[in-house]
């Protein structure tokens, strides 16, 4: 049985031992001037870029809105440009928010690329790191946490000091609990802060009326963390339990996480690259182009699938000739061959996601051996600046694309006379401009909060897992540990 | 010599030593193996556009051939920027810039920063090439291996016995560096000579120059290491400050940097590129045409000859209608690349001063993997897109047909990449560097 009083006692004793010593605020004051330096450049930019990106979205709506009367189709291909805004929580974790495109152009039959991330305007440096709040709490604290914990048993034990503990009653299991949970507390010492900074960017930046769950996000990561330090506490005191002197102690920690951080997710993420080849863009290009042909190709006069189609509505409306319809005949075509092309690249972009998703499901479901990236995952998923929240990015505006396509082919179909066989220039065949404005803006909605909970759903597993295999360690540690 | 067969002995009868050697160079190797995946992944892009490029051509002349400018509304060209084999030691930027770009002769701006597919977890987890091995890895190796080789005799107790019986108790402690320096460079060597044969690099300058930056670079941590040994702490105290100021040199400082980087100079200007060359095009499809088309004559005066067409539909109105979207948006583009070389230029000084940071930059650069190289890449490819305009221009205002002309001349092109190797720019810093961490030294190692 674990007497609470002794618990207690032991995780005092380790928190008092670690505070004593003038470098513990030596490595305290750097920590939080790190903070402090992550929290300002990070909310800074976080500012800057969305305030850009929202003052841009403004600015290519007011050029759409501009637009005289003209034909609906120069509609179609003006667009519009779709700007991904960074979540509220991409000030603690930046995740993949520099590797990710922010604008994408938006127009007929095309599905262009979401360009300009930070990564394409950055030296090779940007691969060292990025310093966020997350990676201090991710990488970091951690390695403090070794440092201020390394020699806690193997210490004593060096010592003699644990023969005594032991002879006077008190049980290997108070020792590891009570100091596992001593690190835990100096752990939260460097932790608050943070927490604290992101709930007060909250409360003076964020704009209250964004319905993203912000509050719970930040809870869940909040809980997340807590369990992850507890689990590197509890790793702590095993490692130094199971050593024999405070050196090996050091060294073991140091190579789980030189492990663990840097070569384990690294090499994860290098064999689901391996594993599951990216096509090049030709290749999905080509791939999609072929279809398309066998499919129907609307530039062919001579295409089969447009002549059934074009005889079988001339058939229905009774008429002989294109331009005795009730529509303008090349809208139809138009939007016919837009739902062709849509599917077709849809289909192809779904596959290709796959693709993403099984290499990142090496890295994904390393979680379970990892807790470091275990963390690190759910940390982005719950900030909203993962990958799936950019697929969903990617998805609403590919979507937004579509509808403005096929709004403006219903447009040409309805106001342009059956007469105009094809063509989009001059005056004479145009419809109103203020049917642009009716069209509204495209606004990214950041992603779900039941979808990054499902996302986030084995990564929650894991974590879980590994607070019961830090308590299953701590006890079988406890009942194999040596005095000596 | 007899003294250094000792040292060596003395260093490798440890089973940790051994394993951890053994470590870095499968490491290495398998830096090695990414590298040439990449190589490989590369070379296959430029093989399917090679192949594809003739197909693409002969399907369209054929749908098109008496509508030129129709065709050239579809048709792209690839140019391919060439591989270089050190890439895949530093893949660099390589990764998110892609190698083959297809281009049509529309509006240059609206094609030049698309990007290839790439998966965004992909670049964020970077790449474990040889150049990580080496400016992450071997620090750790040298702090390992060297960490201790006062504190140990002090904490055994054999220092003494050392500091009777040597000559020179400095000499001791530096014969005992000089060992493991001579160790670690057979080590690096090796791996380089296998990344040799692997990536079929040719011996030359740059390959050489790679491996010179690498051996002073191991040289600068010994000497670093020597500074801090000269102190003659504990050896928890060495492990623990040795490996502060790895986690300081190796990944805060380059994140603090960065972090500096992107918020001090933000490049708004890319979007505001972006819609000023749409708009540029688009709005002429309204305004008068012939002011479009003057505009175009003031650009390229000799095609004046070709006429003011204003009628309907025509390909020289819309030619010059989409030349508008790169004339109109010049301004945006220049402020664009000032920003592009600001960042660059304050990235290389700040970086000048850490040496891992400066390393990696040289190694991109050597490799032609740097972002300064990808943008002299996109300045070729602009050039490329005009040489193309230049000889269509003229074919499509006369109305010519497809196959009067010679498509097989219009198979990918290549750029090579300029060599921009400063070798004494690589080599100033991490000499420096080593010297001042020497004469730092020297008031301890006086003392030892």
């Amino acid at each position: 049985m674990m007497k609470w009083a002794n618990v207690k006692l032991f995780a005092l004793n380790l928190w008092h031992n670690a505070t004593t010593p003038k470098t513990f605020y030596l490595l305290y004051t750097i920590f939080i001037l790190l903070t402090a330096y992550a929290a300002v450049s990070s909310i800074q930019n976080h500012i800057i870029q969305n305030d850009i990106r929202k003052d841009h979205q403004v600015k290519a709506r007011q050029s759409w809105e501009a637009n005289p009367d003209k034909h609906p189709h120069r509609m179609a291909h003006f667009g519009t440009f779709a700007f991904r805004i960074n979540s509220i929580l991409g000030i603690f974790d930046y995740g993949l928010e520099s590797f990710t495109g922010n604008t994408v152009f938006l127009e007929a039959h095309r599905q262009n690329s979401v360009n300009f991330s930070e990564a394409t305007f950055s030296t090779g440096t940007l691969r060292f790191g990025e310093l966020s709040l997350a990676l201090l709490l991710q990488l970091v604290l951690p390695l403090i946490l070794f440092f201020i914990g390394f020699s806690s048993v193997a210490a004593d034990r060096q010592n003699g000091t644990l023969k005594i503990l032991l002879s006077q009653g008190a049980t290997w299991k108070e020792i590891l609990f009570g100091k596992s949970i001593g690190l835990l507390g100096i752990s939260l010492l460097f932790y608050i802060p943070i927490f604290l900074i992101v709930t007060i960017t909250f409360l003076v930046f964020g704009d209250q009326a964004v319905k993203d769950f912000r509050w719970t996000r930040l809870l869940i990561i909040g809980l997340g963390y807590l369990a992850f330090l507890f689990v590197v506490s509890a790793l702590t005191i095993i490692v130094s339990t199971s050593s024999s002197n405070p050196k090996n102690a050091l060294l073991r920690l140091l190579g789980i996480w030189l492990l663990l951080v840097v070569l384990l997710p690294k090499s994860a993420q290098a064999m689901g690259n391996y594993w599951f080849p990216t096509p090049s863009k030709l290749a999905f290009q080509s791939a999609i182009e072929k279809e398309a042909i066998q499919k129907g190709d609307s530039h062919n006069p001579d295409d089969p699938h447009y002549n059934k189609l074009r005889d079988s509505v001339l058939t229905a409306h009774n008429v002989s000739e294109v331009t005795d319809l009730p529509f303008n005949y090349s809208g139809f075509v138009m939007r016919e061959g837009e739902k062709i092309t849509s599917n077709l690249y849809k289909k192809h972009h779904a596959n290709l996601i796959n693709i993403y998703r099984n290499q990142n499901d090496v890295t994904r479901f390393s979680s379970f051996i990892n807790p470091f990236t275990a963390i690190k995952q759910l940390s982005m998923i719950m900030a909203g600046t993962d990958f799936s929240s950019y697929i969903d990015f990617q998805y609403q505006a590919d979507t937004y694309r579509y509808q403005l396509a096929q709004a403006m082919n219903e447009l040409q179909m309805e106001y342009i006379s059956p007469k105009k066989k094809s063509g989009s220039e001059g005056k004479t065949h145009v419809v109103g401009h203020e049917h642009w404005e009716e069209f509204s803006d495209f606004s990214h909605k950041p992603m779900t909060f039941s979808n990054s909970i499902k996302e986030a759903f084995p990564i929650l597993t894991s974590m879980i897992l590994w607070i019961i295999i830090a308590f299953g360690l701590l006890l079988f540690t406890s009942k194999k540990a040596r005095a000596i | 010599m007899i003294t250094y067969k000792l040292f060596l002995k003395q260093c490798i009868r440890s089973k940790e030593v051994w394993i951890s050697l053994l470590l870095i160079i499968l490491l290495g190797i398998i830096g090695i193996i990414i590298g040439n995946k990449h190589l490989e992944r590369q070379q296959q892009a430029i093989a399917e556009v090679n192949s594809y490029q003739e197909e693409h051509f002969d399907r369209h002349v054929s749908l098109h051939n008496d509508d030129l400018g129709l065709l050239l509304y579809y048709a792209n060209f690839a140019y391919i920027n060439t591989l270089n084999p050190l890439a895949g030691l530093s893949i660099g930027q390589a990764d998110v810039n892609p190698t083959v770009k297809r281009i049509t002769i529309k509006t240059f701006e609206a094609q030049k920063f698309d990007t290839d597919l790439v998966n965004p977890m992909n670049l964020q987890s970077g790449n474990l090439d040889l150049s990580f091995v080496i400016i992450y890895l071997f620090p750790l190796l040298i702090i390992v291996l060297t960490f201790n080789i006062v504190s140990e005799e002090t904490e055994t107790g054999t220092w003494r016995l050392v500091a009777i019986q040597a000559k020179s108790r400095l000499g001791f402690i530096i014969s005992k560096l000089l060992v493991r320096l001579v160790l670690l460079f057979a080590v690096l060597i090796l791996v380089f000579l296998i990344a040799k044969f692997v990536l079929h690099i040719p011996f030359n300058a740059n390959f050489l120059l790679m491996i010179g930056l690498s051996l002073l670079y191991i040289i600068f941590w010994f000497t670093l290491t020597f500074f801090v040994i000269t102190f003659k702490k504990s050896s928890g105290f060495n492990a623990l400050l040795l490996l502060s100021i790895w986690l300081v040199l190796i990944i805060l400082f380059p994140a603090g940097i960065n972090a500096y980087i992107s918020s001090k100079y933000p490049v708004p200007e890319a979007l505001s590129t972006a819609i000023a060359q749409r708009d540029g095009y688009h709005t002429k499809w309204d305004t008068d045409k012939l002011a479009t088309i003057e505009k175009f004559y003031q650009h390229y005066p000799q095609f004046k000859k070709y006429g003011y067409p204003t009628d309907g539909f025509n390909w020289l109105w819309y030619y010059a209608m989409q030349q508008m979207g790169d004339d109109d948006s010049k301004t945006q583009r220049e402020a664009l690349d000032q920003k592009i070389k600001l960042r660059e230029q304050t990235s290389m000084q700040i970086a000048s001063v850490v040496p891992n940071m400066h390393l990696q930059l040289a190694f991109n650069q050597i490799a032609g993997t740097s972002m300064g190289q990808q943008i002299d890449y996109l300045e070729a490819t602009h050039a490329f897109h005009e040489k193309l305009r230049l000889f269509f221009y003229p074919k499509i205002f006369e109305g010519k047909h497809a196959d009067t002309i010679d498509w097989d001349q219009f198979t990918p092109e290549y750029y090579e990449i300029e060599s921009k190797v400063q070798p004494t720019k690589y080599l100033v810093p991490l000499l420096l560097a080593s010297i001042l961490m020497v004469l730092l030294s020297i008031p301890k190692a006086r003392k030892v």
